[in-house]
């Protein structure tokens, strides 16, 4: 189990981040998502620790610590508001440039 | 119980004053005033906290819903918070001047005000909070709000600029998220407090590297040290001009407060950490300064400049003692006076403009026509290179002291991180004057010959008011130095006990501690 959680962590994060690097730009706000739900899969793991087990453990009358959860919440609603509040601004930059390809979208290069 | 509510009034105060400011979008002439009326009261709320806490000489601690310490959350000020929560919203007192008197119609939309109440929300929660969780959502808060503020500008590359800059913050925040849950899977706990205690008693586990790691990125790409500094030029250059200011100034200023705290509160057993930021302030100070004497536009030449400033403030932070910390914190509290007056200057000039921009190629000449802001940014830029009798003399003097007394007592060894820094103060306050007389020659000296020939310059532009009383201040400050300079020293040797810190938070050692 600990070893499919970190593998699946680690891919999230590097498909999230090689997504974050593409040319086009609304490839790089989907890399975003992707890198934020590793993030959240890396706070639910880390509800295990001194004993107490991950809250997808399927033991029964073990617990789980709860923080981590709450944690999640937290970020899950800040990052769907900046990703809604993106994906406007994506549809502006769209309007404006005519194009999707972030190095077309340069009018700040000097 | 009373006086710790104090802690929490100059956070509590603009959050609840954004969500009325909302309510009163319809007529905005009331909801200008309301906000502004807010900021005000906050800011009384922030000075009585400093002076309370400079007085009794005691951190003001709130938990919140009279959870204890480690279990709930903490706004704690200690002297270090308190001044940080002063500088941010002086700052934006002037900024909401500036605001109330600026023509741009982002500045006129409904939503302005309560963005900017809410930039100041994060900013100053984010400097008085004791939880690290609760830092991240403060940060996440200034993202949000400096990105919607940036994207509403009137400049055309406003989206772009605002997109860039989520893009690059949103992963920062990530990264202090991930530092964020490898200390409480090694610690168990988020309180600040609780996690000094903890890291200094114990720095075994496995994850407490990695969590530092992800912690000096968050707060390197949030004060735009050099190679992450991506964001903000475009950033700046591009934000409506109260906006920009605040941003350049104060906005930045998070990432070094992390660094303060990190150096000496969380992480003092990281020494690379401290040698880091000598190194790259270094290359922050030479790059900053080199790209602001290159660049085409007045908001962006200060932007960079700014990347030189917060070399300057990395640097005093990395060497650690008593009076660089002291340097640092005064270098922080005076930058952000002069760089958003010099912010301001510049969307003075861009809005008197035939057309609304502060590049070089449309602001030739037009200082013609603006003799006042012409005396103004002449005494700014002087206090940006440190020349006497401003502010921005005191802070490098003391900068400048503190490293030739760190040099004489250490150790032969670490020399060259002394004396290149101390080399460089000098060379960029030439640097400095540099860029701010090329700045000077173009926009006052040269004649006015606009590209199509009826171009005029605007009789009246957004207000003087804030950037003349800014100026006031740094000369101000300059002159009658002692005052902050006492205070940044007191704070320095607050933030060099943590254990003070650590017990006005925690109360009496818990007995499950030991």
């Amino acid at each position: 189990m600990e070893i499919i959680k970190s593998l699946s962590i680690g891919a999230l994060f590097g498909i999230g981040l090689y997504q974050l690097l593409r040319r086009n730009v609304i490839r790089s706000a989907i890399g975003l998502v992707i890198i934020s739900n590793a993030v959240n899969l890396f706070l639910l793991s880390i509800g295990a620790y001194d004993g107490v087990v991950e809250a997808y453990a399927k033991a029964v009358g073990q617990r789980s610590d709860a923080l981590p959860q709450a944690l999640i919440l937290t970020a899950i609603v800040i990052s769907l508001g900046g990703f809604a509040f993106v994906l406007a601004l994506l549809y502006v930059i769209a309007a404006r440039y005519r194009t999707g390809d972030s190095d077309e979208v340069k009018g700040l290069s000097h | 119980m009373t006086l710790s509510l104090l802690a929490i009034l100059p956070i509590i105060v603009p959050l609840t004053a954004a969500a009325v400011a909302l309510l009163l979008r319809r007529n905005f002439q009331l909801q200008a005033a309301w906000a502004f009326g807010a900021m005000l009261t906050a800011f009384a709320a922030s000075a009585y906290l400093l002076w309370t806490v400079w007085s009794t000489g005691r951190p003001v601690v709130y938990q919140m819903g009279r959870w204890p310490a480690p279990f709930g959350i903490s706004v704690v000020a200690d002297l270090l918070s308190a001044t940080m929560a002063v500088m941010v919203q002086l700052v934006f007192v002037f900024g909401f001047i500036y605001a109330l008197g600026a023509k741009d119609k982002a500045v006129h939309h409904a939503t302005f005000y309560p963005l900017f109440l809410c930039l100041v929300t994060g900013l100053t929660g984010g400097m008085l909070t004791g939880d690290i969780f609760n830092l991240f959502v403060m940060v996440e808060l200034v993202v949000i709000s400096g990105t919607v503020l940036t994207a509403m500008s009137d400049d055309r590359y406003g989206p772009e600029a605002a997109y860039k800059y989520f893009l690059i913050s949103t992963v920062a925040s990530f990264c202090l998220l991930f530092g964020v849950g490898c200390l409480y899977m090694s610690y168990g706990t988020l309180n600040m407090a609780d996690l000094a205690a903890r890291i200094a008693a114990d720095q075994s586990p496995a994850l407490l590297p990695a969590a530092v790691v992800f912690l000096a990125v968050t707060f390197m790409i949030k004060s735009a040290v050099v190679p992450f500094h991506f964001w903000q030029p475009d950033f700046h250059t591009a934000s409506p001009t109260p906006v920009s200011a605040m941003l350049s100034s104060v906005v930045v200023k998070i990432g070094v407060y992390g660094f303060l705290r990190m150096t000496t509160l969380l992480m003092p057993h990281a020494d690379w950490l401290r040698t880091m930021l000598i190194a790259l302030g270094i290359v922050g100070i030479v790059f900053g300064g080199l790209a602001a004497a290159g660049t085409h536009n007045a908001k962006r030449m200060f932007a960079y400049s700014t990347l030189a400033q917060i070399g300057f403030i990395h640097v005093g932070v990395g060497w650690g003692t008593p009076l660089s910390l002291a340097a640092a914190i005064l270098f922080t509290f005076n930058h952000a006076l002069i760089k958003s007056t010099m912010l301001m200057l510049s969307g003075y000039l861009a809005s008197r403009a035939p057309v609304k921009t502060a590049s070089f190629g449309v602001l030739r000449g037009t200082g013609k026509y603006a003799p006042l802001a012409g005396v103004l940014f002449f005494i700014g830029g002087m206090a940006l290179a440190g020349i006497p009798p401003t502010n921005g003399f005191i802070s490098k003097l003391t900068l400048f002291q503190s490293g030739v007394q760190a040099a004489q007592g250490g150790d032969v060894n670490g020399t060259l991180t002394y004396w290149v820094p101390l080399l460089l103060l000098g060379v960029s306050s030439i640097i400095t004057l540099v860029y701010v007389f090329r700045a000077l020659m173009k926009i006052w000296w040269e004649p006015f010959k606009p590209d199509a020939p009826d171009a005029k310059v605007k009789p009246y532009g957004d207000s003087l008011l804030a950037p003349g009383l800014m100026i006031a201040a740094c000369v101000a400050l300059g002159i009658w130095a002692q005052p902050l300079l006492q205070l940044s020293q007191d704070a320095s040797a607050w933030i060099r006990q943590p254990q003070a810190y650590v017990q006005a938070v925690l109360g009496e050692p818990m007995g499950w501690l030991k």
